[in-house]
């Protein structure tokens, strides 16, 4: 029988050395990112191609409202922030960077929220029935929805990633593969967060 | 696989026999083709073969095109063309693996107990090469061909647009409906001249529907605000199933009509008759 | 699972009552539908949460991880009979519990099919009238894809497969029962698209239509959501097991060729559901929120919709056939005793199989009229695709030739099999066809090509692997009388429905039709004849399975006599399979004179 990870424990559910699990459970979260990726990919294809159609010109239909360029850039500002203070402070863990990414996701959250809530493209018709205006504007909604719910998921890692660094007793080494592991969601989110700006500010 | 067992080699061993000829005069082709349909199994899987072959040629050549409705046009004789031409061509590789599988099954071994070991043939490159080689050239042959008859089919700029005659079809729950806009004629059956060129314009005004005038082999979507182009060339008198082929709620079972290709002073008259005026 | 049940229901009650729409009729249909999708969606988080799914990650958060006899705890550990009821980790019990599922979905699934092959036995649609029919189709449709998506690597990716590859447990056992209580909380909310009226569409749910329609389709809507998730968790669990928990000494030319081909088949699935769930959310914002995605009103396509499907729709066929495939590969070389002919000739089959699968979509689309220059293409990979799934009738055609096949029950699928396949792959090449499509799209050829391949080669497949491992799975052999019975019913049943079927879809009849012109009577009552004779084979299967599993002939460590690790444990299988790991130093096919 090999030898455990950590001092207390008999059964654990895997058996092998903490370099190895956290190896693991980075690729596991770097599949979900592929899922993920898909997603968004699917979700960009649907903007362009409804942006080629065009169909009865309503992509942008006239006096259609738009979001501006800077829009898509501002939330992926909190993004890119985040992701580079944890790939920095990766090593050290420290309560600081895994404050600064907390606060980073929160600021994002509560920004990409309240364009959402601010949308200028739903229109009202005749009977009363609110409606999004165009092709443009039902894409930027999903694509501002799905940012939104990256912020989610990654306040949660964020906020158990700095609780962790006051709280857990756990084995070092793994803990800093799980900071690793975690890297590769920041860096994806901030990677889709760009690829969602450059599509949106292609009107 | 276990640790007790392990395998001396790990190179892929073909037939063991092959050294025990070594040592002899290498035989030549013809003699290695004689001792190869000598053997039992060679032999069973060739009749077998033989048999499944000939079902599926005829299968293609006699069952397709009695099963299939009248060929009133040349899409739909390209159609047929194809489906016959592939079964026939799909004809010798059914006979290969059905003769191959039913000659196994003719050597079953009977019993509770596993049967002896068989040879170890882990691979034989030579099959496999000439396997994919031999699959690939019937694919090829497939796509080309396909290729053909989809350039001709779709090579509408060939037709003169003065001469062809226009239609627009409406696809709506759970009819459909025609008007011949050069003509001034609406109508719920599909009243078409012989050898005269038709373009469908296509549209719906609700869900996706899908029409397909069965005797003509083409079809083409509905979809609501967008229109959608098909056009072929009756050559062939008589009568056409018009058809959904896309479910499109409730009564999607019941959406169809029927139609005509008559000779152009049938259709005149048609036109004539209900209150349209001749090109 | 109680407690699971209790809260569901709770957070489903809750949330529509939240929601629920009041009489205020412009926006009726949006808010019934945005509180149903929501009570479906609370229905399944709160028995997640009832049934302690989210404990894990929340001990994570807070940083109080689970501790030894937690986990202990978690994998079932003395829980005997209860522990199939609750949120196991052990591999053993999710396969248990999706081989149970499985049974369950195929049955209910089959039923639907039988009302649908009675109705058509005459034409008039008479039996059940449009309304349920159309339903019927729609969901017996959805039914079997979830069953068929999971009828493989569900029962045996978490049973067998990690014991095959010298593993203690998958790579994440907390995901892996995740995965399986996700896909659990599917079950009621597709139940639940009856009460509501029923679904009007196919299972390809195509726009506008299903923006179109009634609250039943808000089931199908979060049915797909939520089994999406189940699908992307449990594809990265099997493939992350796969790579890095193989045992020592098992180099990737070493694996059993079940765990090649089941793994490329949920790497396939990976990055392809997202798209179906894609379309779906698109379904739901446009039933919910009037969004335009597929109202070309407001610039959208019903195209739009087409795509996005097609691109999961046409990988996810291949996802279902590749496990089948792959283990009438791993029964042959046990029951011929000669190697698999070939093992990089089926892995070039699978990989090729897998990359082409994701250029092929829009084959589905040849008359949808979207671009019609861009048919040729898709013609082209698409009929590409006939040259790997060659390779895989040559390594199942070499490995018997020159054996003698020991024609035990799981043997009998591979004749099938190579049967069937060869039916729907031909017929898979008439409609790969453009010209040829043009004719039979959307008739009942394409249902009988279809039902060849998925049923045909996959469930066939599926099922020999039941009767394979049977013996490890339950201890006990699986009946061989009633499952030659079962056999010859379903298959003979098999060929008289869709061979009688593809005559029907030759002669012009549309698919997904209540009713049908009289011309086409004789070939839909023969069908109908050749279905009952199907239901009665799988009626025979299942009494076989529950009647063996409680009371067959108790079964011997290795009935096979066959090579792969999961043989070298004994039944019960332990906890955490093996004493020692093993280390491995062949790969498992050394059968036959000279090995």
């Amino acid at each position: 029988m090999s030898s455990d990870t950590t001092a207390e424990s008999k059964f654990h559910i895997h058996h092998d050395a903490p370099a190895v699990v956290g190896r693991r459970e980075r690729l596991g979260v770097r599949l979900v990112i592929v899922a993920d990726g898909a997603f968004v990919a699917g979700m960009i294809f649907s903007y362009f191609y409804l942006r080629g159609l065009n169909a009865n010109g309503a992509w942008i239909p006239k006096g259609g409202h738009t979001m501006a360029a800077s829009s898509g850039w501002i939330v992926t500002i909190p993004l890119i922030v985040a992701a580079m203070v944890h790939k920095i402070g990766t090593k050290s863990r420290s309560a600081v960077t895994s404050g600064i990414v907390l606060l980073a996701m929160l600021v994002g959250a509560y920004l990409q929220w309240h364009q959402l809530a601010h949308m200028p493209f739903i229109a009202k018709d005749d009977g009363g029935r609110h409606f999004f205006e165009g092709g443009y504007a039902s894409s930027w909604v999903l694509l501002g929805g799905a940012n939104l719910f990256h912020f989610i998921i990654g306040t949660f890692i964020a906020l158990g990633l700095f609780i962790r660094g006051f709280r857990a007793k756990v084995d070092p080494t793994l803990e800093y593969w799980r900071q690793l592991t975690a890297s590769s969601w920041f860096t994806w989110i901030a990677i889709s967060g760009v690829l969602c700006a450059i599509t949106t500010s292609i009107l | 696989m276990t640790t007790q067992n392990p395998n001396p080699s790990s190179n892929p061993s073909s037939n063991p026999s092959s050294a025990h000829e070594d040592q002899q005069l290498a035989p030549t082709p013809g003699q290695r083709v004689t001792t190869l349909l000598k053997r039992t199994d060679v032999k069973r899987t060739l009749i077998f073969g033989i048999f499944w072959t000939a079902v599926f040629v005829v299968l293609g050549l006699y069952a397709y095109p009695k099963w299939m409705p009248e060929v009133m046009s040349t899409d739909m004789k390209a159609m047929e063309r194809i489906i016959v031409g592939f079964t026939v061509i799909s004809a010798p590789i059914a006979g290969l693996v059905l003769g191959i599988a039913t000659q196994a099954l003719t050597n079953r071994h009977k019993g509770n107990t596993p049967p002896p070991d068989g040879p170890a043939i882990r691979t034989n490159g030579p099959v496999v090469i000439v396997w994919s080689i031999v699959s690939g050239i019937f694919c090829l042959i497939a796509v080309v061909w396909g290729l053909v008859e989809l350039n001709t089919f779709a090579n509408a700029a060939t037709i003169d647009e003065r001469t062809a005659l226009h239609v627009e079809v409406t696809g709506s729950q759970w009819v459909w409906s025609f008007k011949y806009p050069d003509l001034g004629v609406q109508s719920d059956k599909l009243m078409l001249p012989l050898d005269r060129p038709v373009f469908f314009d296509v549209t719906s005004v609700d869900v996706n529907h899908s029409f397909w005038p069965l005797q003509l082999g083409i079809k083409v979507d509905a979809n609501r605000l967008q229109t959608t182009h098909i056009n072929t060339t009756p050559d062939k008198l008589g009568r056409i199933d018009v058809k959904c082929a896309e479910l499109c709620g409730l009564y999607h079972a019941y959406m169809e009509t029927t139609g005509e290709v008559m000779t152009t002073a049938d259709f005149d008259n048609w036109v004539t008759t209900n209150g349209g005026h001749i090109a | 699972m109680g407690t699971g049940v209790v809260i569901g229901i709770i957070f489903a009650f809750a949330a529509y009552y939240a929601l629920r729409p009041n009489a205020d009729t412009t926006n009726f249909y949006n808010q019934q539908n945005k509180a149903l999708l929501a009570a479906m969606f609370a229905w399944s988080i709160g028995f997640l949460i009832g049934i302690g799914a989210f404990i894990g990650p929340f001990r994570w958060l807070i940083g109080k991880d689970l501790t030894a006899e937690e986990q202990l705890y978690l994998a079932g550990d003395g829980q005997g009979i209860k522990r199939y009821f609750k949120y196991c980790t052990d591999h053993k019990v999710v396969g248990i519990q999706y081989l149970v599922g499985v049974m369950a979905m195929l049955a209910v699934g089959g039923t639907m099919a039988m009302m649908i092959r009675t109705s058509l036995a005459v034409p008039g649609g008479h039996f059940i009238g449009a309304t349920i029919y159309n339903s019927l189709v729609g969901l017996h449709g959805i039914t079997m894809i979830v069953a068929m998506i999971i009828v493989a690597t569900g029962p045996f990716g978490n049973y067998i497969m990690p014991i095959m590859i010298g593993a203690r447990d998958m790579a994440f056992p907390r995901l892996n029962a995740l995965s399986w209580w996700v896909l659990f909380t599917a079950i009621p909310v597709l139940c639940s698209a009856w009460f509501l009226g029923g679904i009007p569409t196919g299972w390809t749910a195509y726009a506008p239509l299903s923006v179109q329609a009634g609250p039943g389709m808000n089931a199908f809507i979060a049915t797909i959501i939520i089994f999406a998730i189940s699908t992307a968790v449990a594809g990265m669990n099997i493939t992350a097991t796969v790579v890095t928990m193989r045992a020592k000494g098992m180099k990737w030319n070493r694996v059993p060729i079940f765990v090649i081909g089941s793994t490329m088949s949920v790497a396939l699935a990976i990055p392809a559901f997202p798209t179906f769930m894609l379309a779906m959310v698109q379904t739901a914002t446009d039933r919910v929120y009037n969004t335009g995605f597929y109202d070309a009103n407001v610039g959208g396509s019903g195209w739009l919709y087409a795509h996005l499907f097609w691109i999961m729709g046409h990988p996810e066929v291949y996802v279902i056939l590749l496990p089948g495939i792959a283990i009438l590969m791993e029964i042959a070389p046990v029951f011929v005793r000669k190697p698999l002919f070939s093992y990089n000739a089926a892995v070039m089959g699978f990989a090729g199989i897998a990359g082409l699968s994701v250029l092929v979509w829009a084959h589905h689309m040849y008359i949808s009229g979207w671009t019609p220059t861009l048919n040729g293409p898709f013609m082209v990979t698409t009929e590409m695709i006939s040259v790997p799934t060659g390779l895989l009738f040559l390594v199942m055609l070499g490995t018997i030739w020159r054996g003698k096949p020991w024609m035990k029950l799981p043997m009998l699928g591979l004749f099938a099999v190579i049967w069937n396949l060869l039916i729907g792959g031909i017929t898979g090449i008439y409609l790969s066809d453009v010209p040829a499509d043009n004719y039979l799209h959307g008739s009942m050829y394409v249902t009988a090509h279809f039902h060849y391949t998925l049923m045909g080669a996959a469930l066939t497949g599926a099922v020999s692997g039941l009767a394979y491992w049977f013996p490890k799975m339950t201890g006990r052999m699986l009946n061989e009388k009633a499952g030659y019975t079962a056999f010859w019913f379903t298959q003979i049943g098999f060929q008289i429905l869709f061979l009688g079927m593809f005559i029907a879809g030759a002669e012009g009849q549309p698919r997904r039709v209540v009713s049908f012109a009289s011309m086409y009577k004789y070939y839909n009552m023969i069908s109908t004849g050749g279905a009952y004779l199907v239901g009665t084979g799988f009626i025979i299967l299942l009494w076989a399975v529950i009647h063996s599993w409680r009371k067959g002939d108790i079964a011997p460590q290795n009935p096979w006599g066959a090579k792969t690790l999961e043989w070298t444990v004994p039944y019960p299988v332990p906890l955490e399979n093996f004493d020692e790991t093993p280390v491995i130093t062949s790969d498992p096919y050394g059968y036959g004179r000279g090995n």
